[in-house]
């Protein structure tokens, strides 16, 4: 960095503001009797992107806090980060590099969307059962496996759509079976604590699946075909393709942009998915069903929903969501049995970020996520330490949203459920 | 008088004798084979190189064994970790009672074991530990067949400097104890030729390298050297071919995982032209005992090609189960003794180590890295030419002396 | 009467037991079991620490070896920096401190060759053996540990307040991992990866009644784990014992209504996340000690699910029961490396064995809830667990019975 004083500064009068007023407005705000859930994170964002100029009025006058209020100072903020960054390190790729900095952003575009399908499962399981599954990266694992092992081993020549659905089968079954034989308790009160069980019994359950596989199908790193490789396209024209350019495993857009084949495919992938999850959840009966469960427990078994049987669907199913993403990817990361661990951690970020229980808070997370690394990586001057420390980024997410707003982007404080309390 | 004193030294020497027999007789001869088994090591890696000692130790039970006894390689999981592995270098040790100790593939591992083999007079030598400390820490009982890491990186600028109009050289590194002094001395090297280095170290779990990928192609490198062990060699790989910035595309030296070819051409099916690094003999030049190694590995573990850690481990068992024969008893000292005369013709070439308590590195000029190490281990640098080639069949692209074929530079 | 005397009585039988244990056991195997039951014992200070963390106070953490980690680090750092010498080096920060020099070693990252020096080596290499530098007490090192412990358990704790359940394991988990990757990033400061070297426990041996233990001995840093082990446990129960305890207790089964009752909710629910961390602060110190090196593996997800499993299968709400657990489950983990051959088959026990203990965790978790080792003390000494909470229990259960 050229200038790290100007860099440095600046974020330290932010920090300094933010956390002052977060503590004022809190106070302000309590003071005068008024909800309180949304006061910190306004003040910071606030305080961090204005200083005292905005803050004073906000606590003398505390207006309601409405989404645009929460939404621009955040805004405001990570502006102000990047405008000092740019006066501070005037050569850095991320400030000098127009084409970089674009290609940047599409590869978090994606990783994102992702990120946010692979917490998708986590998610649906969280809105309806109140557990967070330490199992989820053992599901999406599996799900890369079983690919691998049919389309390469057992099976070559299997249809890749089929092999996928036969292992989201596998661990749709895993899952169900798991949830009737261990999650059980938590619903008839039996357990002391219910979320704890579950954090502690689900991790057991990963425990068992990461070692059963890494004992009976080794630790080679493994690796599936690509799927479906891209027509050729050289658009406008194919002497001149500016515009976009394909090979069989790589297309280029505009001449900056390059996006593997693995990784759209996942992505587009996703994006159906969800859709086709967003249309089940809203459009049918059964994820009606659903939906009712995670909203109110008592009131939905009244109107004639078996919660139970919703419980084991809802675990079943995110587990499914998890090995789907793992089949997608295996043709994109090698396999190993602890692959899991990273999607399971950004899965937790995520699941935070958009809320915990949000379905689409879980997307937006995702992206949130995946553009935060794409900066950290491409942006953190020392090129030694910025890859180093890609496990963090998605964690310093995870306890910022926590302290400053713990019910995420999209998050609302549940009626009932084991999740009543947060 | 004179008699009695002969008699006495008679009596002694018997005494010796039988005690010497008595501690032959403690049958099998047991020696310790450390190797990372499960994760954060390299369980890959670990899993031949376990295979490669136990083929080791059915091949000198079949020629007879040792001191008349069978000899039984003890495994060890060392995870990786140098805390595990200081533990299983204790356990091997004192619960099985090893005489001996070969295998390793962590530098962190070889670094913390050592002490406690040294402490407890037990020899080692080590298979796949670059550090430079380990040996330069001149301690009795520890010896070592792999390359210095300061060697393995000279042979990398070396060849890199060979490509044609080189300026810049983008380096990735694990952030282990073998991957940033690699990575140093390598920028180092090329900067002695007035080659700039970038260097981006990354977490050895790391699947994503999108980002980085693409910060380096920003960078605009000519070469790219990749120092990264496990499967995040070839994520990287893979994901740079993804990204336009892979073999093909420019000159890039992957990491030493790709020797492995089978699971390399799975998991880089882009990675044709790459160059890879080779430690040993190379393939063209195997000794009957390499290549009848290179059958049984292949038969056991159901891989390509043996890979050089997996022969040096080979090695590491059978050179101590000679030392062994030749002191004639399981004691340290003897053993040290007889391997600082050792020649062995191992698969990787003869072995033999110049330099210990008779005769220190310093007398020749030498660092005290020197110490105990096998000093000629050939280090080449070899290119895949064609998609699916195995590791043994590619050309030897540097240096001279073992010259196969010309490099192809991709970009040219 | 006597009948609740029986666990009284076996917890002192295994108090002498492990006291008298390296003196009478003389196998060949000595220093490797000596070896394991330190590592056992550092196990189950992480273990009941944890345990009245999370089972006692009910403050699900994930970060508990994180705070090992600050313990550990701190020592090491310490230890590798700093230094006392009679003379100034001249390459070195360096203060003059009474008659000394304190002397601040410039970090120098991981290099494999041994000519990179860094500035206390090169004033070493410069006076030729004619100064003699006194590194830092190890003592000292692993007090500033565990004060950092406190420190840190202090700040989370503060952060903390708030959240519940599910929130709080995934922040205390998120500090963790935070932690592991700037340990893992900052190579120059912490050697990242290749881990920092420490010294010896007691680095010119040790003299006790007479007979002299060399550094390496296994017997030193066996009693002082064992006594830090039972220090910890001792603390712990009497803090359950006293008023303090049934305050966090109450924090546990209903933190609003205690708070409406006029507990301090959070001077209490700081209070022992101080008293925990500082105690895997000094558990990691020791051990960092022992084992001589630090890594930030360390601080891996893995290492934290061993000591959760340990603590559940001994049993979550009973600190001595969670070290019972954890002295069990290790040796048992330990003694099962071996590869078994059953006929034709040979099972590597190496993977297996944690199957199998992931295996035992979920069954326990499900039909021994209170874990394995705590319901066998609670069998002899009944009464304990408060009339109330199994009155609560009952109602809870028949509620939820009700609505479904």
């Amino acid at each position: 960095m050229e200038f790290p004083h100007i860099f440095w500064g600046v974020f330290g009068w932010m920090i300094f503001w933010a956390v002052t007023g977060s503590i004022a407005t809190r106070y302000f705000y309590l003071r005068r009797d008024l909800d309180t859930s949304n006061a910190p994170f306004v003040g910071a964002m606030l305080g961090a992107s204005t200083g005292p100029i905005g803050l004073v009025p906000l606590c003398l006058n505390t207006p309601e806090l409405t989404t645009r209020l929460m939404v621009m100072p955040a805004l405001a903020s990570v502006g102000v980060l990047m405008i000092a960054f740019g006066f501070a390190d005037p050569e850095n790729f991320c400030v000098a590099n127009g084409s970089f900095v674009a290609s940047q952003i599409v590869n978090g575009l994606i990783i994102g969307i992702i990120y946010g399908f692979m917490a998708l499962g986590l998610t649906l399981i969280f809105s309806i059962l109140g557990v967070v599954s330490f199992a989820h990266g053992e599901f999406y694992m599996i799900g890369g496996m079983i690919t691998y092992f049919l389309t390469k081993v057992w099976l070559p020549g299997i249809n890749p759509i089929l092999a996928i659905s036969l292992a989201c089968l596998a661990a749709f079954a895993i899952g169900a079976a798991f949830e009737r034989m261990f999650l059980t308790p938590m619903y008839e009160g039996k357990v002391d604590r219910p979320v704890e069980y579950g954090i502690l019994v689900t991790f057991g359950l990963a425990f068992t699946i990461q070692y059963f596989v890494q004992a009976t199908a080794g630790a080679n790193p493994l690796k599936a075909s690509r799927y479906f490789d891209f027509p050729r396209i050289r658009l406008p024209s194919s002497a001149d393709p500016w515009l976009i350019k394909t090979s069989r495993g790589n297309m280029e857009l505009f001449e900056t942009i390059s996006i593997s084949n693995p990784r759209f495919t996942a992505a587009v992938m996703c994006i159906i998915v969800f859709g086709a999850l967003m249309f089940f959840l809203h459009r049918t009966w059964t994820g009606k069903a659903l939906r009712a469960v995670s909203q109110d427990r008592e009131a939905a078994a009244i109107a004639g929903i078996n919660p139970d049987r919703m419980n084991m669907l809802a675990f079943a199913l995110g587990g499914m969501i998890a090995a789907l993403a793992g089949a997608m990817l295996v043709q994109a990361f090698s396999w190993l049995p602890q692959v899991g661990a990273i999607p399971a951690m950004r899965s937790f970020v995520i699941l935070v970020l958009g809320g915990l229980g949000s379905i689409p808070g879980a997307f937006v997370g995702g992206v949130i996520v995946g553009l935060f690394e794409a900066a950290g990586t491409g942006c953190l001057p020392d090129p030694q330490k910025a890859a180093s420390y890609i496990p963090a980024y998605g964690m310093i997410i995870l306890t910022l949203t926590l302290l400053l707003r713990p019910t995420g982007l999209f998050g609302r404080r549940f009626a009932t459920g084991a999740h009543g309390k947060f | 008088m004179k008699r009695f004193g002969l008699l006495a030294a008679t009596a002694i020497l018997a005494l010796a004798a039988y005690s010497g027999a008595a501690e032959a007789q403690s049958c099998p001869i047991k020696i310790g084979g450390l190797t990372p088994l499960s994760a954060p090591g390299a369980v890959g890696a670990g899993e031949g190189m376990r295979a490669a000692m136990l083929i080791a130790e059915k091949d000198i039970n079949a020629a007879g064994g040792i001191l008349g006894c069978d000899l039984k390689v003890i495994i060890a999981d060392t995870e990786g970790l140098p805390e595990k592995a200081s533990a299983m270098m204790e356990k091997l040790i004192t619960q099985d009672g090893v005489v001996a100790v070969g295998g390793a593939y962590h530098s962190s591992v070889g670094v913390a074991s050592k002490d406690v083999a040294n402490n407890r007079k037990i020899p080692v030598v080590f298979a796949e530990t670059w550090n430079d400390t380990i040996t330069g820490d001149k301690q009795k009982f520890i010896f070592r067949i792999a390359p210095l890491s300061s060697w393995a990186s000279s042979t990398l600028w070396q060849a890199a400097l060979l490509v044609p109009n080189i300026k810049k050289v983008a380096i990735l590194t694990e952030n282990t104890d073998y991957g940033i002094p690699a990575a140093q001395e390598t920028s180092k090297g090329l900067a002695s030729g007035g080659v700039e280095a970038v260097t981006f170290s990354v977490d050895i779990g790391t699947q994503d390298y999108a980002g980085i990928v693409e910060r380096m192609k920003a960078e605009k490198p000519d070469y790219i050297i990749v120092l990264a062990t496990g499967e995040a060699g070839y994520n990287f790989a893979q994901q740079a071919a993804d990204a336009g910035m892979g073999p093909q595309d420019i000159p890039f030296q992957a990491g030493q995982v790709a020797l492995e070819s089978k699971a390399y051409w799975e998991n880089v099916p882009d990675g044709n032209f790459a160059f890879v690094q080779r430690i040993g003999t190379p393939a063209n030049l195997w000794s009957e005992k390499a290549l009848a190694l290179n059958e049984a590995y292949k038969a056991v573990t159901n891989r390509g090609v043996i890979e050089s850690y997996s022969m040096e481990a080979y090695d590491s068992i059978a050179i101590l189960a000679q030392a062994i024969n030749e002191a004639g008893t399981t004691d340290g000292d003897a053993i040290v003794a007889a391997l600082e005369g050792i020649s062995h013709e191992g698969t990787l070439g003869r072995i033999y180590f110049p330099y210990g308590t008779k005769k220190d590195p310093s007398v020749d000029g030498k660092g005290d890295e020197w110490w105990h190490q096998w000093p000629d281990v050939a280090l080449t640098m070899i290119q895949y030419q064609e998609e699916g080639q195995s590791s043994v069949d590619a050309p030897i692209v540097w240096p001279d002396a073992y010259k196969t074929g010309e490099p192809i530079y991709v970009n040219q | 009467m006597t009948r609740s005397r029986i666990p009284q009585a076996a917890g002192l039988f295994l108090v002498l037991f492990f006291a008298i244990f390296p003196f009478v056991y003389s196998a060949n195997d000595y220093p490797y079991i000596m070896h394991t039951l330190i590592a056992c014992f550092y196990y189950a200070i992480l273990a009941s620490s944890w345990s009245m963390l999370s089972g006692y106070a009910g403050q699900f953490s994930f970060g508990h070896m994180g705070f090992t980690g600050v313990g550990a680090y701190t020592a090491a750092l310490f230890s590798h920096y700093f230094y006392l010498s009679p003379v100034p080096t001249g390459f070195c920060t360096e203060f003059l401190i009474g008659d000394q020099y304190l002397v601040i070693v410039d970090a120098i990252g991981v290099t494999s060759s041994t000519l990179t020096q860094d500035c206390l080596r090169k004033a070493l290499a410069v006076w030729d053996g004619s100064v003699q530098i006194t590194p830092m007490p190890v003592w000292l090192g692993i007090a500033l540990g565990t004060i950092m412990g406190g420190v840190f358990g202090l700040l989370i704790g503060l952060l903390v307040l708030p959240l519940r359940a599910a929130y709080l394991a995934l922040f205390t988990l998120g500090f963790s991992e935070i932690l592991r990757a700037t340990i893992s990033a900052e190579i120059a400061i912490t050697r990242g990866q290749a881990g920092i070297e420490l010294p010896y426990l007691f680095d010119s041996g040790i003299t006790l009644f007479g007979r002299h233990f060399d550094k390496t001995d296994k017997l030193p840093p066996y009693f002082v784990m064992l006594f830090l082990l039972l220090t910890c446990l001792a603390i712990m129960f009497w803090l359950t014992k006293s008023k303090f305890g049934l305050f966090v207790r109450a924090l546990r089964e209903d933190q609003d209504a205690a708070a409406a009752l006029g507990v301090n909710t959070t001077r209490y629910k700081i209070l022992v996340f101080v008293i925990t961390s500082m105690m895997a602060a000094a558990a990691g110190a020791v051990m960092a000690h022992y084992i001589r090196i630090i890594t930030p593996n360390n601080l891996m997800i893995l290492q934290m699910s061993l000591v959760v499993a340990m603590a559940v299968i001994g049993g979550v709400e009973n600190v001595i029961a969670a070290a019972i657990g954890a002295i069990l489950i290790n040796f048992a983990l330990e003694l099962l490396r071996n590869s078994f051959e059953i006929g034709p088959f040979t099972l590597d026990m190496t993977i297996w064995r944690l199957v199998v203990f992931g295996v035992l965790l979920m069954v326990t978790l499900r039909f021994f809830r209170n874990g394995l080792i705590a319901p066998l003390i609670d069998h002899f000494t009944r009464g304990h667990v408060a009339a109330e909470t199994v009155a609560q229990r009952k109602v809870a259960a028949d509620q939820a019975g009700g609505a479904s």
